[in-house]
């Protein structure tokens, strides 16, 4: 390759908070050369986004300080610029995609008026003018360029306007507006649902070399990585342990924790998945039939006018004792809504569920009913309740059934124990514990009153794939030992494979196909599971080969219909 | 747009309607016989016997409440006891005095609260922001007759800088005649020495009034600013090579001036009410010492006009609060025109 358009030497770089000292980087070094696509991975905290904003220039000094490196861009030191020339560079030379495509925008702000005022402020810096309109056309063209034909439409629209994938293409056309030479993505598409995320993918990697750009991709994601990535660096706490080429990194990768990063991703396909069976299968646990969930919305002046949505459309299904079933679908299929229903939380419009042969609504009371079902939510930070510590939020559920002090002071030793925490953790408060720790107290929750069925939404995708695979091997000796039904919420299709014996795909309400979890995936009849299947990122060419095939038409269609593009 | 508005303006002259209702129930309920407190302690049963009868009071409850809102839709408040003028009447001539302090004082509040909590939050933990945040405080905790009382003695009488009491020289012989509102009026007649003197006499009063509110209003400025500053697009716009100033003001501050005009639109309740105290410490000729005067002397229709028209005044606040934060945040509208 040619000479490097972005190279960081030997950057180290610490933080200074309450007169702490933490150096969060240590001898970071980068390259990435002209029309190359490189990728810098690590788990959260890893340092990959401190790097990215001491590159861009948007970390605030102090408390960071850089103590020694540097960063050069087209043979500029980035470090040694002055302040005006440094915010020349931004937008213009080098510009990013941050991750979450809607807290990314302002929303009190319409697109056009957002991305507006980036071109005329960059072009005041550089000091040349141009006219409202031209401004305006170049931005209908920018748009353009990112398959957003209906320019028109989102120069006038306000962010909540729009939908998650719209958003993410906007986002790139922002960064694009000044035609800079390097293109920094943060986590892109990983916000978003598996067939949309293939698409920017896929956008991404024809504009960077239509545009000519340097790409430097941030993430965590290693299927995104080989998708996107010519060389891949890997960062583990503010070192780089290894780096290489895409190929090399995957097909040989060398540092310990590259091996390990690699050997947590779920499989898809091959020998590394793990099958899970369900020992004794024919005791049903939960039937469902033919329900229907229709949400209305009264609104007009006196709330007399009446929309309806109907979120789930007449579902069947028969969830056995011992099964993990999984319910896979994108947002807005209406797997949350079925959650629900099955928790008793929302009724159906039509249709019944029971569960051991009686039909929900006959429960005498609450008590009886959450005793047999329960919920892990998906975000522990915010499924827990901060003021309260690990004994405190364990004897909720305990004191609401009735059990006296001291069986609770047992009972909630015994949880913990259940969930391989040290019983010194009894008195923390939940922003004393790590992710993963906060998850396996939310499960503690959930099995305090011995539910026979736990209803997991996303338990893990607020969790690293480090944390992610000790939690769902927890789930699974929790399920053995203590003879529990699962069902299994999730967007995940790979983590799916490893963790549920049987799956029921949703698409617009509706379950357009279900099965064993090994048979639907070997030979998914449904149009949307194959393409659901196809765009699911994986980390090897043998699971690229077994992924079923899916011609570009064929996406186009089920993209068309699909609701995460509204 | 039109169709929030709309919807805000039914909804607040609902509020106003249960207002008018609540207030009179309760000066019905009160012990004591107006007609007789009206007439004085020296009058004739008989006399007091056909004031009842002149004032309504003996006609049934739902009568009464019917006459007086149908009064009350004709801009009819009845006649005070007091003055034996129409309540109307009286309030109206009042009420310029105290419009203009309140609406200076709002002024006030806007134009000091929300720069310096913005200049709090961009100078954070600086000297900057450690005094401004210590003067709020003293504001926010130092009642507003206290201040009034503090203000009068050193800036009147010992330094002589501004007048102690009223709202103009009388010596001056001016007249508000367009608006009713001196420092308006002045400057269509181009009486800048009026204008002036109104300017003195307005100062200290309006200062005792909006010191708690601009305290409070700008630390929840400065919080909200902070709170909008960590904001992933606000690092994306600074990012994209938004020059700082215009990050701070455009992209930061409209969003995070949403909750300060939310209080200020509150504050408006709490003003009325302080007004009162602080109209009386300087002799302002508003409608709170006419209000005072008219409780102290159970003058019914008179107080149940006072209370209407500060809800009045509470209702236009916020529905003028509503217009801004329909404009500055599109989400409120969408939101209510999506439905």
């Amino acid at each position: 390759m040619s000479t490097p358009i972005l190279e960081v030497s030997s950057l180290n770089l610490s933080f200074t908070t309450y007169g702490r000292r933490a150096q969060v980087l240590h001898d970071v070094s980068l390259s990435v050369s002209k029309g190359e696509r490189v990728a810098l991975i690590g788990q959260s905290g890893s340092g990959k986004t401190v790097t990215m904003r001491a590159i861009i220039g948007t970390l605030p000094m102090p408390p960071a300080n850089i103590e020694s490196g540097s960063i050069s861009f087209e043979g500029r030191d980035l470090l040694n610029l002055t302040k005006p020339e440094r915010n020349r560079i931004k937008g213009t030379g080098i510009s990013i995609v941050l991750q979450d495509p809607l807290l990314s925008f302002n929303p009190v702000l319409t697109i056009g008026r957002q991305m507006d005022d980036i071109l005329r402020y960059a072009e005041i810096r550089l000091g040349q003018r141009q006219s409202a309109s031209q401004r305006k056309a170049l931005i209908l063209k920018t748009l353009n360029k990112v398959q957003l034909p209906q320019g028109v439409q989102i120069f006038d629209a306000y962010p909540m306007m729009l939908s998650g994938g719209m958003r993410q293409r906007v986002l790139i056309a922002m960064a694009l507006l000044n035609k800079p030479r390097l293109l920094i993505a943060d986590e892109p598409g990983t916000a978003l649902d598996v067939t949309t995320q293939k698409e920017i993918l896929n956008l991404l990697n024809k504009l960077v070399k239509d545009e000519e750009l340097s790409l430097l991709l941030i993430t965590h994601d290693l299927g995104v990585v080989r998708e996107i990535s010519d060389r891949v660096y890997v960062m583990e706490r503010g070192h780089i342990v290894e780096a290489n080429t895409n190929e090399e990194i995957f097909s040989n990768p060398v540092h310990p924790y590259t091996q390990k990063l690699m050997a947590c991703v779920p499989a898809l396909y091959g020998e590394r998945v793990r099958e899970v069976k369900n020992d004794q299968p024919g005791r049903p646990k939960i039937q469902v039939a033919a329900i229907t969930k229709d949400f209305t919305q009264r609104s007009g002046f006196f709330k007399r006018t009446w929309s309806s949505v109907r979120a789930v459309n007449s579902v069947n299904l028969e969830i056995e004792s011992g099964d993990v079933f999984g319910i896979a679908g994108e947002s807005g299929s209406g797997k949350t809504t079925l959650a629900k229903m099955l928790l008793g939380l929302h009724l159906p419009s039509s249709g019944q569920i029971k569960i051991d042969g009686r039909p929900i609504n006959d429960f005498s009371d609450a008590k009886e009913f959450r005793k047999l079902i329960q919920i892990v939510y998906q975000n522990p930070g915010s499924s827990l309740n901060p003021k309260r510590t690990v004994t405190q939020q364990l004897a909720v559920p305990l004191t609401f059934t009735n059990h006296s002090k001291a069986s609770i002071m047992t009972r909630t030793a015994e949880l913990l124990e259940m969930v391989d925490l040290p019983p010194s953790y009894a008195s923390m408060y939940p922003h004393e514990l790590s992710g993963g720790q906060k998850q396996r107290v939310a499960i503690a929750r959930a099995l305090s009153v011995n539910p026979k069925i736990l209803v997991l939404d996303e338990p893990t995708s607020a969790l690293d794939v480090l944390i992610q695979n000790t939690v769902i091997d927890l789930l699974l000796k929790l399920r053995q030992e203590l003879d529990l039904t699962y069902v299994f919420i999730s967007h995940d299709l790979s983590l799916m494979r490893n963790f549920c014996n049987r799956v029921a795909i949703m698409f617009r309400g509706e379950i357009c196909e279900q099965g064993l979890t090994r048979d639907v995936f070997a030979n998914p009849k449904h149009a949307y599971t194959r393409a659901l299947l196809s765009s699911i990122p994986v980390i090897s060419e043998r699971e690229e080969r077994l992924k079923p095939k899916i011609t570009t038409a064929e996406r186009q269609a089920v993209l068309a219909s699909s609701t995460a593009l509204t | 747009m039109l169709f929030y508005l709309a919807k805000r303006a039914i909804s607040l002259l609902l509020v106003l309607l249960g207002l008018a209702i609540l207030i009179f129930v309760i000066a019905r309920i009160v012990p004591g016989d107006p007609a007789r407190i009206a007439l004085g302690p020296l009058a004739t049963a008989t006399q007091v016997f056909e004031m009842r009868q002149e004032m309504g009071l003996d006609d049934p409850f739902v009568v009464q409440l019917w006459n007086y809102l149908y009064g009350l839709a004709h801009g009819d408040l009845g006649k005070s006891f007091l003055t034996s003028r129409p309540v109307m009447h009286d309030i109206m001539q009042a009420l310029p005095a105290t419009f203009e302090l309140v609406l200076f004082t709002i002024v006030l509040q806007v134009i000091l609260s929300i720069p310096l909590g913005v200049v709090a939050a961009i100078y954070r933990d600086t000297w900057v922001d450690n005094v401004s945040r210590i003067v709020s405080l003293i504001g926010v905790v130092t009642p507003g007759f206290v201040l009034a009382i503090i203000l009068q003695l050193v800036a009147s009488y010992k330094l002589q800088f501004f007048p102690v009491t009223g709202r103009i020289d009388q010596g001056l012989g001016y007249s508000a005649a367009h608006s009713g509102l001196l420092l308006v009026d002045s400057i269509i007649d181009q009486r800048w020495d009026v204008f002036g003197d109104a300017l003195r006499h307005i100062l200290l009063p309006s200062i005792a009034l909006a010191a708690g509110g601009i305290g409070q209003v700008m630390r929840i400025t400065r919080s909200s600013m902070i709170e909008v500053s960590g904001r992933d697009f606000i690092e994306a716009s600074r990012a994209n090579g938004i020059p700082e100033r215009v990050v701070q003001f455009r992209y930061m501050l409209r969003i995070a001036c949403i909750a300060p005009l939310t209080i200020l639109g509150l504050e408006f309740a709490s003003l009325i009410g302080n007004a009162f105290v602080v109209e009386f410490v300087f002799s302002w000729p508003g409608i709170a010492s006419y209000g005072v005067r008219t409780i102290l002397q159970k003058d019914l229709n008179a107080v149940i006009g006072v209370v209407l028209v500060s809800g009045v005044f509470f209702i236009i606040a916020n529905l003028t609060i509503d217009t801004i934060l329909g404009f500055i945040d599109p989400r409120n509208r969408l939101r209510e025109d999506s439905k």
